[in-house]
């Protein structure tokens, strides 16, 4: 997902006008010049100032390529398929799942189904990842419901303890 | 002064005192490793055990729990580039390239040894410090607060290994995404777009799980899995310390040093130490090309700063019942509640208690030194295990750490949504860790403005008159101008290298 430096940059440029903006149309407080208005003004413009910089390519000399760790003969180069990219968006949906399903299908259900899917995305075998899906939600719903007392949702099925 | 040691040292050789800490020391431990959760949240998690433990017990477990999860943070941030706590951030990376080159034990050695000579230092400052550096601190203002501040947040562009107009971009956004939210001078909503889940601000820690973890899952599912790491015992953890506290001790020194000056500065914590102490090392590194790539030296620094601060941040908490930190925010709400009211008149009428505080630190740091080695030999299991079991495992560590905050699902969207705000920003050059920065001190950084502008009537210039506050003034713009130098230097370099040669 690299992006040209014009693209992030103007986006930033965006950004800090929409900041400084909804920053300005803030109520003031009464009497007092200085309110809730100053501080998204100040950095919406200089996040606009950075954008217009990154726009213009201030700074660029100092950016390092990071240095990638060569990959050894006979491994499989990653497939680089169009939709391949998509593929980094699967832990945030993941995460957005579990909070739209974790109250109806309890916490137990929703984190297998969450292992599962993220353990099969990263390349195991079903030998793998079933086993996992069944033992890693219960190990943390102990640590976590049951030592540390966090109101993890029960759904449709409660742990015994 | 005999007698009264005597009492602290009769105060914690109880069962009750020896059990609680040693308990809260790997409960601190496991929860420190555990990324997601932070040195304060098990803290925060320990207040209701310490409702049924005596005074000194339950701070017994505060002072234990708090300084190894400090340490601990060091193990996932090396082995898997993810810090366990914040105050790990700052030197994650190098860590972790650390243990990409083969010398995990090194990487993980210098934790544990220099968090517990930095945690021991950050004891003794506690002890004979204590009066002068709380007074130094108490004559500040808003306006030093405000540059203070400041500095802090010129250090995310000092640390960064990218362009320094992106790392203040990246400044800018976090403190933008502070914001949001009604703690604000005016007490309006701003920039909530009508969701009352927005009205109470972004949690910094969902953000900061959601940046470090879940970005790093999302980069995992489009990269190859790495080359296998080979199969090996970890060697002696401790072996070559010694000759690092030789070589390096001028480091060791000024990181606990600034440690502990930060530790006693309100609001600054373990996080800011190991920021500032990070990028000083860089800055007066022999060698700082050798930064990013695994070298030790700024860990050593960093990380004894980091544990200097949790004992020094102590001080204005005891003396005045500021706290030093949000660690020492919730232990200044332990100390009211066993009648152990923070004040001046603490440390003559309960000297014992302070005397035992401070042993309890010092048993603390010592005891560090061979749970944390246990810790990382476990912890170090997690280098032999396939991707695809431990990224699952973190996923819910992310969903379930992010939502225990607030016991609220709105943290779990907060921590998908700094995922794909972190892998973007990163994938483009943007630095996080100063997004993170913002992030964490925006709030403090807006108050001391908004309130400083307001006692100077929206004049600027009370900000340079005041003595103390124009030194930290002239830093901060210092450090705001010097990439510009160094970019203008380049340039005039590049510009005519032939006169360049020829002087030589």
């Amino acid at each position: 997902m690299r992006l040209p430096d014009q693209v992030t940059g103007s986006f930033l440029v965006g950004l800090g006008l929409a900041a400084a903006y909804g920053g300005w149309l803030l109520p003031p407080v009464p009497g007092q010049p200085i309110g809730p208005n100053v501080f998204p003004l100040v950095i919406g413009t200089g996040l606009a100032l950075c954008g217009l910089a990154i726009v213009f390519g201030i700074g660029h000399t100092f950016e390092e390529e990071e240095e990638i760790i060569p990959i050894e003969a006979g491994r499989a180069q990653a497939p680089t398929g169009k939709l391949y990219g998509l593929r980094a968006l699967l832990p945030p949906a993941l995460l957005l799942f579990y909070v739209a399903a974790a109250e109806r299908l309890g916490f137990i259900i929703t984190a297998a189904l969450v292992v599962y899917a993220t353990a099969t995305a990263l390349g195991a075998r079903w030998r793998l990842s079933l086993p996992l899906a069944v033992l890693a939600p219960i190990g943390i719903h102990l640590i976590f419901s049951k030592l540390l007392r966090v109101p993890l949702p029960a759904g449709l099925l409660p742990m015994p303890w | 002064m005999l007698n009264t040691l005597i009492e602290a040292f009769a105060l914690i050789s109880t069962w009750e005192v020896i059990i609680a800490m040693l308990a809260a020391s790997i409960y601190g431990l496991v929860i420190g490793s555990l990324p997601g959760l932070s040195a304060t949240m098990a803290t925060a998690l320990l207040v209701p055990v310490t409702f049924y433990l005596s005074p000194i017990a339950a701070i017994a477990t505060i002072v234990a729990a708090s300084s190894m999860a400090i340490f601990s943070g060091d193990i996932p941030g090396a082995l898997l580039r993810i810090p366990g706590t914040p105050a790990s951030a700052a030197y994650a990376d190098e860590a972790y390239a650390m243990t990409r080159k083969g010398e995990a034990e090194l990487a993980l050695g210098a934790g544990v040894w220099f968090s517990a000579v930095g945690g021991i230092a950050g004891t003794l400052s506690l002890m004979i410090l204590a009066p002068p550096l709380a007074e130094i601190a108490l004559s500040f203002s808003t306006f030093e607060y405000f540059w203070l501040a400041f500095l802090g947040l010129m250090c995310a562009t000092l640390v960064a290994r990218s362009s320094p107009v992106k790392a203040i971009a990246g400044m800018f956004i976090g403190l933008l995404v502070s914001c949001v939210g009604i703690e604000n001078p005016g007490g309006v909503p701003r920039f909530t777009f009508g969701l009352t889940d927005l009205f109470g601000g972004i949690e910094p820690i969902p953000a900061l799980v959601g940046v470090f973890a879940v970005a790093q899952v999302m980069r995992a599912m489009l990269t190859p899995e790495p080359p296998p790491i080979p199969r090996r015992k970890f060697g002696s953890i401790m072996a070559g310390q010694w000759r690092l506290t030789g070589k390096y001790r001028w480091q060791m020194t000024r990181g606990n040093i600034v440690g502990i000056i930060i530790g006693v500065l309100p609001g600054a914590g373990a996080d800011m130490a190991a920021w500032v102490s990070y990028a000083m090392s860089k800055r007066f590194s022999k060698e700082p090309e050798k930064f990013g790539t695994g070298h030790v030296e700024g860990l050593i620094e960093a990380g004894a700063s980091n544990n200097a601060s949790v004992a020094s941040g102590w001080v204005p908490s005891l003396l005045f019942g500021i706290p030093g930190d949000t660690i020492a925010a919730i232990a200044i709400g332990v100390l009211y509640m066993k009648g152990l009211n923070p004040g001046p008149t603490l440390f003559t009428e309960k000297a014992s208690s302070m005397y035992a505080i401070y042993l309890m630190f010092i048993i603390a740091n010592i005891l560090m030194i061979p749970l944390g080695i246990v810790m990382i030999r476990l912890a170090s299991h997690v280098l032999r295990a396939p991707r695809s079991t431990v990224m699952p495992v973190i996923m819910l560590c992310c969903a379930v750490g992010s939502f225990a905050i607030g016991n609220n699902m709105f943290g779990v969207v907060t921590v998908a949504t700094f995922g794909i705000i972190g892998y973007v920003m990163e994938a483009n050059g943007y630095p996080v860790a100063a997004m993170v920065l913002g992030i964490v001190m925006g709030t403090m950084v807006e108050q001391a403005f908004v309130t400083s502008l307001i006692k100077s009537d929206g004049s600027i210039l009370p900000f340079f008159e005041r003595p103390i506050s124009a030194i930290l003034a002239t830093m901060a713009i210092g450090a705001l101008i010097w990439p510009v130098l160094l970019w203008l230097w380049r340039r005039l370099r590049r510009g005519s290298p032939a006169p360049a040669t020829s002087a030589r």
